[in-house]
């Protein structure tokens, strides 16, 4: 039965198979609370999507997956390990992406930073960074600034550079908030794409409700102040998901319906 | 506006600046005002011609751009580095920060009584000085420059687990090139002015010296002359730094 | 808070270290030394002399340049033919440095207040043109066309609708330039005019009094500090209301 889990923890009782913990995490910023005892797992491989209003913490918590911030109480662990500064293959993608680029590199000058951190040899570099950008469509604009760049292929850029870390795990703060809904769509296949491809588990923000259901194998419904789960609900939608047919899902359909009520009805 | 247009009116520009100078030799010719103190512009321009091939002003010239650049290199040196080291650490900046402020709006040319003072009327006297007053505009530009990157970026150095020099070299200095670059055209200018009052100052030859001794003279064509040649100096100094700049920030008008 | 620790431990160790070992010299001296000499120094009423005269050379350099800059700034602003055709003459006396019309202006006047006032004056116009000009011309458009639809004539225009938009960055410009006219003053003061602050803190290096140089180079320090500080507090305050950049504040 597609449901909320009631107790939000492992959502399955298989925590051996979670690359992502917290347990009973808080946090309080600048004198407030932002997060209350959070208590989550992320499995392997899996697409969870995030939502919630402002004030939620969502973008919070994805700090303290990626090892940007510590919690004050509870526990963060990646792969069984506490986190406590930022891991090698844990990719963070922002939602300002024009601030996450370095504008005095071209395209593949911005890939190849991360190489540059890994210190990959350099004869290693350049074939890879290619391949990278012909991933994320980017292969004719190597030679290009950011700021030749539009919006759409500036957040690929920044997705190319975080494939570039190899990542097991992709934590994404609502990465196409800013663009257009057709770029939105594609981006959005191609980041199942590649996950799928990789195996890569996502944790995902949004709030947009939709492209939460359209993304995500589990959605989680943040309430705010201060930020706690409400509510997970399990997505069992067909995989591989497409743009017309799996919104006009009966099941997509119910679950949204579903979501946006639950949501309408904890609206504060 | 077209190709065609921009050259039009900048063979207008030049075409005005003909004119003013027609205007200044009409004027001169005239003696509208006295030629002890307005040379036309052909006697300025033959003190010109004629104080470079008797390779006095050649050597004046000489002089003072060595003194200039000399100054301005070491205070550049000098400048970037300090402050790279205080604003790549928020401690620093903290500390001296306030203190560096206070000492901008100091006029350069008031530590030259300290110099000579410590150094008595020398080249290196002059040659401090010209640094210390270039340095300022350099040091604190840099400093600027370092601390002003976008949170952002250092979010995702610390993502990519950028080591500390990595964030340096990679993040920070180009992130302060502009405001560098910016600081040095104008510490350039600055070290020019210094150049010459130093000279005035210390007797140490250069344009400063000529252009004081033609004033005392009353040769007011060698003093047209030694200006127009500081002029020149300016604008070239100017114009290869603007071309440099040009270059390296190419990335902000691909 | 932070930023006083490493002065305050400057002058401390500066101060030890001249009682410790009892340096008597003809270019240093000692913060203590320094105090002392400033004090007795004010009780002359010669600083304030002195003051007065760099103050009212640089502040007359100052109007008189600025109004100049700023006139052209406005007509080459408001009338983009006008700012083509004088871009090469502009360009080609814009690098000559303010102080190589020291020894022209020098040969005219002499000594005294108009050569000072001359000099500063050269020094001042160029910010406020430059500066100036692209506070008008960055003058949002619209803002313009309403004035061309309300049929304002060109003095009106510029009275009206020109200047008040432009005023928080002409105000900078104006910072600027007054920067400038402190720094030349003192300059000329020091190379070669018998006046002002720049001459006085000369004469205390010639005289051989270290401590009464430092005190009136901290004094002139402070000067332009607080004349700095002054200014823009009267920008934030005047115009609060406009991003303005806080051009090397």
């Amino acid at each position: 039965m597609p449901g909320e889990a009631l107790e939000p923890s492992a959502g399955g009782g298989a925590s051996a198979n979670a690359i992502v913990q917290l347990r009973d995490v808080s946090l309080v910023l600048g004198g407030r609370p932002i997060i209350d005892r959070m208590t989550l797992d992320v499995r392997r491989g899996e697409f969870v999507c995030v939502v919630g209003p402002s004030g939620c913490g969502k973008t919070t918590l994805l700090r303290l997956i990626a090892g940007l911030l510590r919690p004050d109480k509870g526990v963060v662990t990646y792969n069984g390990a506490v986190v406590a500064a930022p891991a090698n293959d844990v990719a963070l993608i922002f939602q300002d992406y024009t601030k996450a680029l370095l504008p005095w590199r071209t395209a593949a000058g911005n890939v190849s930073l991360a190489f540059e951190a890994r210190r990959t040899p350099k004869a290693e570099r350049a074939p890879r960074i290619k391949a990278l950008l012909d991933k994320v469509g980017l292969g004719e604009h190597a030679d290009k600034y950011p700021i030749q760049l539009s919006g759409g292929m500036q957040q690929r850029l920044q997705i190319a550079r975080c494939l570039a870390q190899g990542p097991s795990v992709l934590l994404m703060d609502e990465p196409f908030g800013a663009l257009d809904a057709i770029t939105r769509q594609t981006l959005q296949d191609e980041v199942l794409r590649l996950a799928a491809a990789e195996g890569t588990s996502v944790f995902f923000v949004t709030h947009d409700l939709e492209e939460a259901l359209y993304l995500g194998d589990r959605v989680v419904v943040l309430r705010p102040n201060p930020g706690r789960i409400a509510e997970i609900f399990d997505v069992n939608l067909p995989r591989p998901r497409d743009q017309l047919g799996t919104r006009e899902h009966p099941e997509f359909l119910r679950l949204r319906r579903q979501l946006f009520d639950f949501i309408e009805g904890h609206e504060e | 506006m077209t190709r065609i247009e921009r050259t039009a009116w900048s063979a207008a520009s030049v075409g005005v600046g003909v004119l003013i100078v027609a205007i200044w030799q009409f004027v001169a010719w005239k003696q509208f005002v006295s030629p002890i103190f307005l040379p036309g512009p052909d006697k300025a321009w033959a003190a010109l011609i004629e104080g470079f091939k008797s390779g006095s002003l050649t050597q004046q010239t000489f002089a003072t751009v060595q003194r200039m650049s000399l100054g301005w290199i070491l205070a550049s040196l000098i400048g970037v580095s300090l402050g790279a080291l205080i604003g790549s650490s928020r401690n620093a900046r903290d500390y001296l920060g306030p203190m560096l402020e206070f000492v901008r709006p100091l006029p350069a040319s008031a530590i030259i009584p300290v110099g000579i003072a410590f150094f008595g009327l020398t080249k290196s006297m002059v040659l401090g000085v010209i640094a210390f007053g270039t340095i300022w505009p350099m040091l604190l530009a840099t400093i600027h420059g370092f601390a002003s990157v976008d949170p952002r970026l250092l979010e995702v150095s610390r993502v990519l687990q950028l080591s500390r020099l990595q964030v340096i070299f990679k993040i920070m200095l180009p992130n302060a090139m502009p405001d560098i670059l910016a600081a040095m055209r104008l510490a350039l200018t600055i070290a020019l002015i210094l150049s010459v009052v130093g000279e005035i100052m210390a007797y140490q030859g250069g344009l400063g010296s000529h252009i004081l001794e033609a004033s005392r003279a009353y040769h007011s064509a060698d003093l047209f002359a030694g200006v127009i040649v500081l002029g020149i100096i300016g604008l070239i100094s100017n114009l290869a730094l603007t071309a440099l700049e040009a270059k390296l920030l190419r990335w902000r008008h691909p | 808070m932070k930023g006083w620790v490493v002065p305050v431990g400057v002058l401390l160790f500066a101060e030890i270290s001249a009682r410790l070992f009892g340096i008597t010299s003809d270019s240093l001296a000692s913060p203590s030394q320094i105090l002392a000499a400033a004090w007795s120094f004010l009780s002359t009423g010669v600083l304030f002399a002195r003051s007065a005269q760099t103050l009212l050379a640089a502040v007359s350099g100052l109007l008189i340049g600025g109004g100049l800059g700023l006139t052209l700034a406005v007509l080459l602003g408001l009338i983009p033919p006008l700012s083509r055709l004088l871009r090469f003459p502009i360009e080609a006396l814009r690098p000559i440095p303010s102080i190589a019309s020291l020894p022209i202006v020098l040969m005219i006047y002499g000594f005294g207040y108009r050569m000072e006032i001359a000099i500063i004056a050269f020094a001042c116009f160029w910010p406020v043109l430059i500066i100036g000009q692209s506070a008008i011309v960055g003058i949002e458009p619209r803002l313009i066309e309403v004035s061309r639809v309300l049929g304002l004539n060109f003095f009106s225009r510029v009275t009206k609708i020109a200047l008040p938009a432009a005023l928080p960055r002409l105000f900078v410009a104006f910072r600027q330039a007054a920067a400038v006219s402190l720094v030349v003053a003192v300059t000329v003061e020091i190379v070669m005019n018998p006046q002002g602050l720049g001459y006085e803190l000369m004469t205390a290096q010639n005289s051989l009094q270290p401590a009464l140089m430092f005190a009136i180079l901290i004094y002139i320090g402070l000067l332009g500090w607080s004349l700095n500080a002054v200014l823009l507090l009267a920008q934030k305050h005047l115009f609060a209301f406009a991003a303005v950049p806080r051009l090397n504040a």
